[in-house]
């Protein structure tokens, strides 16, 4: 046992990596090949890239997190970490859906769509709850606190890969008038520099040696920022891109630091450097433990130093694989065989004379036709000539059809593709906005021309210098491929598969049996057969899915095009995405001054947009919510209750044409209102309907003070504001908010007068010298109180609005001073109960968006002699004057001991019994509805359709479960109608 | 997530912001003398092109003030920023990238990724 050994656990088996092994290069250096089941048909699945485009070996974290599907070719691996295989039961080795494959023949494209029609009820009870446990790969996480923050980057470039070619832009901008963040996805730079032995010498260095030389250079220069381990998922307008970086690489989570990083990156220019994908070829169980891409093996070789297998056989249909080639031999072990697509005269002299030197057997002008093998490679089948396949054993296949530039940044981009016919592949066009590709992801597959390049490509900056750099080449740079998507299968049969998408098991047959069904556009066919939807996006087999699809249609491929691609280029968590905007910290909580009353009086506290206000207050522990608001609305009729309105909106207006503003914004005519006087004002939106409710205080004509509903304070602000702004830029007058530079106490009750008297020494409460609806300013302590005589519970009541700093004092006087008299603390839920006795309307509850003060039975409340107001046209529009609108209305059941229910609706049917036999009418529904301590029965509110000429007629209210309650059609005002209380 | 120039603020992002819809879509000066129609459509009715428009922004969690800007809706680039009460700046002076039928630009829009001939 080695001391540089990590330690870990797979599919409770312990194994040994080295430091800075992924998963995937330690399972492998293990001879660990099976590593999951595929989705659909449960078949066995190895390693099969060396990357994010992993298709395969995707295994849950067991850990405070319980992360699914992650890439082991990305993850790396720390001392004790725990790893488990998915979709499999009771094991990898047996797992019970491989029958899957066995019925496999049903599960062909389209099956979703095509399945689970019937019979009725099977699908919530059957279907829905099997397809649930079944389906997914691997199991959700755990609820966890995410850990995760946001930072923000201004850049005048942003280069994604630091590669050969990133590093090199990267350089030659050292130093320069330029911002520059360089974002690798590894721990280390070099990108491809670091998976092959392309190139022998940079500068006369070891390619490791001047990328490390390199590396100093720019994190010795002020302007060049480096971020490792940081992945660019997306690319949006404005040269705006997320990147994704990952803090706990090779160790486990630190519960005290973040655990990923979401950079959001504004630029002025974007170099893409984030290189190319090996993409793989089709044929007969191109799915088995085995294969695997021939760029990715070499890949393990260089980075990780892991040979997945010392005799593999290599399919190839392009120059590449001769670096692997000269890999293996160079470590000392041979390829079991060299298979080629291409002619012989067209295979590159270093690879035939490796082949020949080394005794590699060649089968040129070849193809693989399928492999076969229990839970892994046996032996694959080598179709030579058109009806003569030989066997090969061997228990690996590398496989290479080609390379593709990595466009899906640079399409997010909304730049355009075109189709190269020399790499059979997509390559950047004609960027949307400034968008630099470089190196093999602009298409440039030549390690000689990326200086030139760079060069060219970044002349349009200023004071920067040209790039000179000495590359030595292993070989030739000569690129030669031959078309090849698939391989037809020696036979027929129900069961061979090729595989076109990895990941959602979406087979080569697949794709022709869409095709025939009609689905001959690339949109659809991706739907149809999902291919290319897994959490790879079909990354190594996409462009395969369009070579094959335009044979079939018999088109070109860049008439067939691509689907687009869509952020996140690879998973980002929702962690990340929410940041430190989780729990607590999701939305801001707004506490009135009384806050810290209220909890120590055993409040319950509702949310009314980010205010906690209160609902109601338990008298003791067991109090009910019902019980609690029996008993503080009867207490306020009978003594006195107060509520904490704070969170009210209240808005200051003033200026010379403060008058003519708010005669604009309200229905009502304030011009005769006498100043420190009140009235209860209604505002409606352009289109006739109520937006808000609130009073109206005239100080002078050239400044006043509203209210607002708490929920519609800052819309009803912005709404003045639209209009001063961009109506009436002309008129003198300006607003501002001063919700929370007051706090509001509403104290109401036949007792509430007493208590004033009490609290306030020097104010005439009486009715002559204190009348309804008019207000004072009163001198406390320090500062001035506002208060206002008005209630909206129908009884005597008044308005305090005190400065926060002496708010809390103030309540507590006021209950120092209300002992002998019950005053009763009460909550929303309360005030509702209250307001509904009186039929005084909910703005939000009782109106929706759709309702006229007409419909309310408010007309009362136009100021009839008014030119114009914001709605006042609106009110004589067709549709608002017609007859059979829903109007406001009282609702009684004619069975007092009947309850109505909030959002029941209003019928005219008493019977509900099934089977229905015409459409029932549905005349409106109940708004509000509360029991009345102090009426014993039922009241409710409704809208109800001509509701008004129903008034004494008898209705119906529809339940739940189909039976129906009558009710009397009554006008809205249930208790002390005359309102005697308030005004007395 | 595009920026947008702020006339008072300068340079912020798109967030910050609360789109207002049509600009120039002045109040009727006598409401009372105009048809049920005319009304209506000054109420509900807004235009909705592919291309060139004109448009209101309030910078909502900044300086709260109104303006106006001329965005190409299908590439989302704001072309140009302007207060309240200066005129508006012509059409033409700005390069329409309008040429099929149905108003599909040259790039940046839907399912065009592939360049076409």
């Amino acid at each position: 046992m080695s001391e540089n050994k990590i330690y870990f656990k797979f599919d409770g088996k312990t194994y040994g990596g080295n430091k800075g092994d992924t998963i995937a290069a330690a399972l492998l250096r293990n001879n660990v090949k099976l590593v999951g089941r595929s989705f659909k048909y449960h078949r066995p699945r190895g390693i099969y890239t060396c990357g994010i485009e992993e298709p395969n070996a995707l295994f849950q974290i067991i850990n405070e997190h319980n992360e699914p599907n992650v890439r082991a070719t990305v993850k790396k691996i720390y001392e004790g970490m725990v790893v488990k295989s998915q979709n499999r039961w009771p094991s990898l080795k047996k797992d019970l859906g491989s029958i899957n494959n066995l019925l496999s023949p049903m599960f062909s494209a389209g099956f979703y769509y095509k399945t689970f029609m019937g019979p009725k009820g099977f699908w919530k009870n059957v279907y829905e709850p099997l397809i649930r446990r079944t389906a997914g790969l691997g199991k959700p996480p755990k609820e966890f606190k995410s850990k995760s923050i946001h930072l923000h980057h201004n850049v005048d470039i942003l280069i994604v890969g630091g590669g050969l070619s990133g590093l090199l832009a990267a350089k030659k901008l050292a130093g320069t008038q330029y911002d520059v963040l360089l974002v690798e996805r590894e721990n280390v730079l070099g990108g491809v520099l670091k998976n092959t032995k392309k190139i022998k010498s940079i500068n006369d260095q070891d390619s490791s040696d001047w990328i490390e030389k390199t590396q100093r250079l720019l994190e010795n220069s002020n302007n060049i920022k480096i971020l490792k381990n940081t992945m660019v998922t997306t690319y949006n307008f404005n040269n705006h891109l997320i990147a994704l970086e990952d803090k706990s690489v090779g160790k486990p989570q630190d519960n005290n630091k973040p655990e990923l990083v979401l950079h959001k990156i504004r630029t002025k220019h974007t170099v893409l450097a984030n290189g190319h994908i090996e993409r793989f070829v089709s044929f007969r169980n191109n799915d088995l433990p085995g294969v695997m891409l021939a760029a990715s093996f070499e890949k393990y070789i260089h980075r990780y130093g892991v040979v997945p297998d010392e005799n593999p056989v290599i399919f190839t249909n392009n120059s590449s694989t001769f670096g692997l080639v000269k890999s293996l031999v160079d470590l000392g072990h041979r390829p079991k065989a060299y298979v080629d697509a291409r002619d012989q005269k067209k295979i590159e002299k270093e690879t035939l004379n490796l082949l020949i030197k080394y005794n590699i057997p060649l089968y040129a002008k070849s193809e693989i036709e399928g492999c076969d093998g229990k839970n892994g490679i046996q032996k694959v089948s080598v179709r030579v000539k058109k009806n003569e396949i030989i066997k090969i054993k061997t228990s690996m296949l590398c496989v290479s059809g080609g390379f593709n530039p990595d466009i899906h940044l640079f399409t997010q981009s909304k730049g355009l593709i075109k189709w190269d016919d020399s790499f059979f592949t997509f390559r950047p066009d004609k960027p949307f906005q400034s968008t630099i590709t470089l190196g093999s992801v602009s298409g440039n597959f030549s390690y000689q021309k990326t200086v030139d390049e760079i060069n060219k490509k970044l002349s349009f900056l200023d004071g920067v210098n040209d790039l000179e750099l000495k590359l030595d080449i292993n070989g030739s740079e000569k690129f030669q491929i031959k078309e090849l998507w698939e391989t037809k299968h020696a036979k027929k049969s129900l069961w061979s598969k090729s595989f076109i998408d990895l990941q959602n098991d979406v087979t080569t047959k697949d794709l022709k049996q869409a095709v025939l069904e009609g689905f001959n556009r690339i949109e659809h066919l991706k739907r149809f057969t999902t291919n290319s939807m897994g959490t790879d996006q079909g990354k190594i087999s996409s462009v395969n899915a369009l070579g094959i699809v335009s044979k079939i249609l018999k088109k070109n491929i860049s008439e067939v095009g691509t689907t687009i691609y869509r952020p996140p280029y690879t998973p980002i968590s929702f962690g990340a995405i929410a940041g430190r905007s989780t729990y607590e910290f999701y939305d801001p909580e707004r506490k009135t001054p009384i806050h810290p009353w209220h909890i120590k009086n055993n409040v319950v506290f509702e949310d009314v947009g980010q205010w906690k206000r209160p609902w109601y207050f338990k008298k003791h522990n067991s109090e009910t919510m019902y019980e609690a608001v029996q008993r503080e609305s009867k207490q306020t009729r009978e003594s006195a209750g107060i509520l904490d309105g704070s969170t009210l909106g209240k808005i200051e207006i003033k200026g010379g044409d403060a008058l003519t503003f708010v005669n604009l914004m309200y229905t009502n005519s304030f011009t005769k209102m006498k100043p420190m006087s009140g009235r209860y004002g209604l505002m409606l939106g352009e289109d006739g309907m109520v937006k808000d409710d609130g009073i109206v205080c005239k100080i002078s004509d050239q400044h006043f003070i509203v209210t607002t509903t708490t929920g519609g304070a800052a819309n009803v602000l912005s709404h003045m504001e639209e209009y001063a702004q961009t109506e009436w830029p002309n008129m003198k007058v300006y607003m501002n908010s001063i919700t929370e530079q007051f706090s509001t106490f509403n104290i109401s009750g036949p007792k509430s007068r007493i208590i004033m008297g009490r609290v306030f020494t020097n104010v005439d409460f009486s009715n002559e010298k204190f009348p309804f609806m008019t207000f004072k300013f009163v001198d406390y302590l320090d500062a001035q109180v506002r208060i206002l005589r008005a209630s909206f519970t129908g009884e005597v009541g008044y308005e305090i609005y005190v400065p926060p700093k002496h708010a809390l004092k103030l309540w507590e006087r006021i209950f120092y001073f209300s002992k002998d008299v019950e005053l009763v603390p009460y909550g929303t839920e309360t005030m509702h109960l209250l307001r509904a006795e009186k039929g005084y309307i909910l703005v939000g509850q009782d109106t929706d968006g759709t309702v006229t003060p007409i419909d309310l039975n408010l007309n009362w409340m136009i100021g009839k002699k008014k030119k114009d107001f914001i709605g006042k046209r609106s009110l004589t529009r067709s549709d608002i004057i017609r007859g059979d609108r829903k109007q406001l209305v009282g609702l009684v059941p004619i069975n007092k001991t009947y309850g109505i229910e909030e959002g029941q609706q209003v019928i005219e049917e008493e019977d509900l019994s099934t089977p229905i036999k015409k459409p029932i009418k549905m005349l409106g529904h109940v708004t509000s509805s509360y029991f009345s301590p102090t009426l014993n029965q039922c009241v409710a509110m409704a809208l109800v359709k001509g509701g008004n000429r129903k008034i004494g007629s008898q209705l119906f209210v529809s339940t739940s479960n189909l039976n129906t309650i009558a009710v009397e059609v009554v006008t809205p005002n249930f208790v002390d109608p005359k309102n005697e209380r308030l005004t007395s | 997530m595009f920026t947008i120039n702020c006339p008072y603020c300068g340079e912020r992002d798109q967030c910050e912001f609360s789109n207002g819809g049509e600009a120039h879509v002045a109040r009727p000066k006598d409401p009372d003398q105009v048809s049920d129609r005319e009304w209506s459509e000054y109420v509900f009715v807004r235009a909705n092109p592919k291309g060139i428009y004109y448009e209101r922004w309030v910078h909502t969690h900044g300086c709260k003030k109104w303006f106006n800007a001329v965005r190409n809706t299908s590439t989302d680039e704001i072309l140009k920023v302007y207060r309240l009460g200066e005129t508006p700046p012509a059409i033409k002076g700005f390069k329409n990238t309008l040429k099929s039928p149905s108003g599909e630009p040259e790039v940046g829009s839907g399912n065009f990724t592939v360049k076409k001939s």
